[in-house]
């Protein structure tokens, strides 16, 4: 009781706990429609996430001002290129956080004569630059991670026993251009990629939020068309990964 | 800025805050209700608070198992009397979450089986009677104060001042009246989160009072009192000294 007193005075955390519930009757509203479910029930479901939609909407009211909150601390980070990456993405957040305040406004009859789709179709765009940026972060703390490990190799195999040519094993590696060669480095670089994100639980665990929220604004932007239930499943995904990385801080991504 | 985003981090800040804005429309709207040219504003404030309302609603869906932490904690307190008023209060409570949960279930077409009228003034009653347990803690623990303060010096001077000014039938009862108050005074300025507690509990009691018709104000009158006490509750969020514990 003591932990879920904690963790719902959070404002994020009961966000993000709506945000599942939302994306569970997106998925099975479309899973039961498509086995031929009662349309009563459908239309329930499909009544509660509209209203999931716009309470959680009602509830990001202040959400603008946390991410330009979170960008002018980005600035000050000593890596250029997470400095970018930061700031930008959560610059796009903020603004996608103002066209879903206003998308609000519009929903609850308090702004008359609004463009729903146009406002929402830019809101979804904000959310997509944001998510290119922190899978761009993730890419680059990847390749950093990659490259360390690379240079921490190569220092190891430094005394490696040496062959008959001269040759140690890691220069044989590289001196080949045939296929099998080639494919032989494909499998060798995913091994390293899937060991460096075994070792790093944060960096995984934001990488797949990230892949698994894109799919939304893509779906909904129509840049590649899914289907409500895909989508309802990769949004699920992403909160309950999200709600992972709230009850368990160290899980999060630093910074 | 670093107050709202205090505020907004906590899920009882965000709710607060939207309390705050529901009550102000609340109170506005009885403000304009007679001004027939703001009919677009009023229609604009009514979907504002009618939405705030529905929206905390969905929120306050996880509140009933909060109150039930709370009634575990109450168990524990060491005085008989407290413990007997913050479990009652935050039974009661618990009571009103289950009630409102169902009347939102009712709204968005969920559940159509339950008498939306019965359930609504079934929720206000199991709130009345937690505010009144509320108040009643108050009351319990200003009078503790009062007890423990009667003995303190700056009392003494003061009744010493007063019995120096000469006995005098009609003074006497003007004098126990100036004497309780100046206990009361002195014992809420040494109590701030008492005070706070207690006048938000007023603040409260208008709003049920209204619904179930025991006193009878206006729209006007339960706005002003939700926006005051509203405000209250987001002061002991920005500062948590001024909080009542437990």
């Amino acid at each position: 009781m003591d932990a879920w007193v904690r963790f719902s005075a959070q404002s994020q955390a009961k966000e993000r706990i709506f945000r599942a519930a939302q994306y569970t009757c997106t998925l099975l509203g479309y899973t039961l429609q498509k086995n031929g479910a009662n349309p009563d029930l459908v239309s329930k479901i499909k009544q509660l996430e509209a209203h999931m939609s716009l309470g959680r909407k009602l509830f990001r009211l202040g959400n603008s001002t946390d991410a330009l909150e979170a960008a002018k601390r980005a600035i000050h980070l000593s890596d250029s290129i997470l400095r970018f990456c930061i700031t930008v993405s959560h610059l796009n957040r903020a603004l996608y956080f103002a066209c879903d305040n206003i998308l609000w406004a519009g929903k609850a009859g308090v702004v008359s004569k609004l463009d729903q789709e146009k406002w929402s179709q830019r809101s979804f765009r904000y959310y997509l630059f944001a998510l290119i940026l922190n899978l761009s972060r993730d890419a680059y703390e990847i390749s950093i991670l990659m490259e360390r490990d690379a240079r921490g190799q190569k220092a190891s195999y430094s005394g490696s026993p040496v062959r008959e040519n001269g040759e140690t094993i890691l220069s044989c590696s590289r001196g080949s251009v045939g296929v099998g060669d080639l494919s032989l480095r494909i499998r060798a670089q995913l091994f390293l990629l899937i060991r460096i994100l075994r070792c790093n639980p944060p960096l995984l665990l934001d990488l797949l939020k990230n892949i698994c929220d894109i799919f939304i604004p893509l779906d909904k932007l129509g840049l590649y068309r899914t289907n409500p239930g895909f989508i309802g499943a990769c949004g699920l995904a992403s909160s309950v990964l999200s709600i992972l990385t709230i009850t368990y801080p160290w899980l999060k991504l630093k910074p | 800025m670093e107050a709202f985003l205090k505020l907004s981090s906590q899920s009882r800040g965000r709710d607060r805050m939207l309390r705050t804005i529901q009550y102000a429309c609340t109170l506005l709207k009885y403000l304009l209700q007679n001004n027939s040219t703001q009919k677009e504003l009023l229609k604009k404030l009514q979907n504002l608070e009618s939405n705030m309302s529905t929206g905390r609603k969905l929120f306050r869906l996880g509140n009933m198992l909060d109150s039930i932490g709370g009634v575990q904690k109450a168990l524990q307190l060491p005085n008989p009397e407290v413990r007997l008023l913050l479990v009652t209060s935050c039974l009661s409570r618990t009571l009103y979450f289950i009630c409102d949960n169902l009347l939102w279930a009712r709204s968005i077409g969920v559940i159509n089986s339950i008498n939306k009228e019965k359930w609504s003034l079934l929720a206000t009653r199991f709130y009345f009677i937690s505010l009144i347990m509320g108040l009643s803690r108050d009351i319990y623990e200003l009078y503790q104060a009062m007890k423990q303060d009667v003995r303190g010096q700056q009392i003494q001077k003061k009744i010493g001042q007063h019995i120096s000014e000469g006995p005098d039938v009609a003074c006497i009862g003007v004098f126990r009246l100036e004497y309780f108050l100046i206990l009361l005074y002195y014992s809420v300025k040494k109590n701030p989160p008492l005070l706070l507690d207690s006048m938000k509990n007023v603040f409260d009691l208008f709003i049920p009072m209204d619904r179930l018709d025991i006193y009878k104000t206006n729209s006007g009158v339960v706005g002003l009192c939700g926006l005051a006490s509203s405000l209250f509750g987001i002061l002991t969020i920005l500062k948590p000294s001024l909080r009542l514990s437990p």
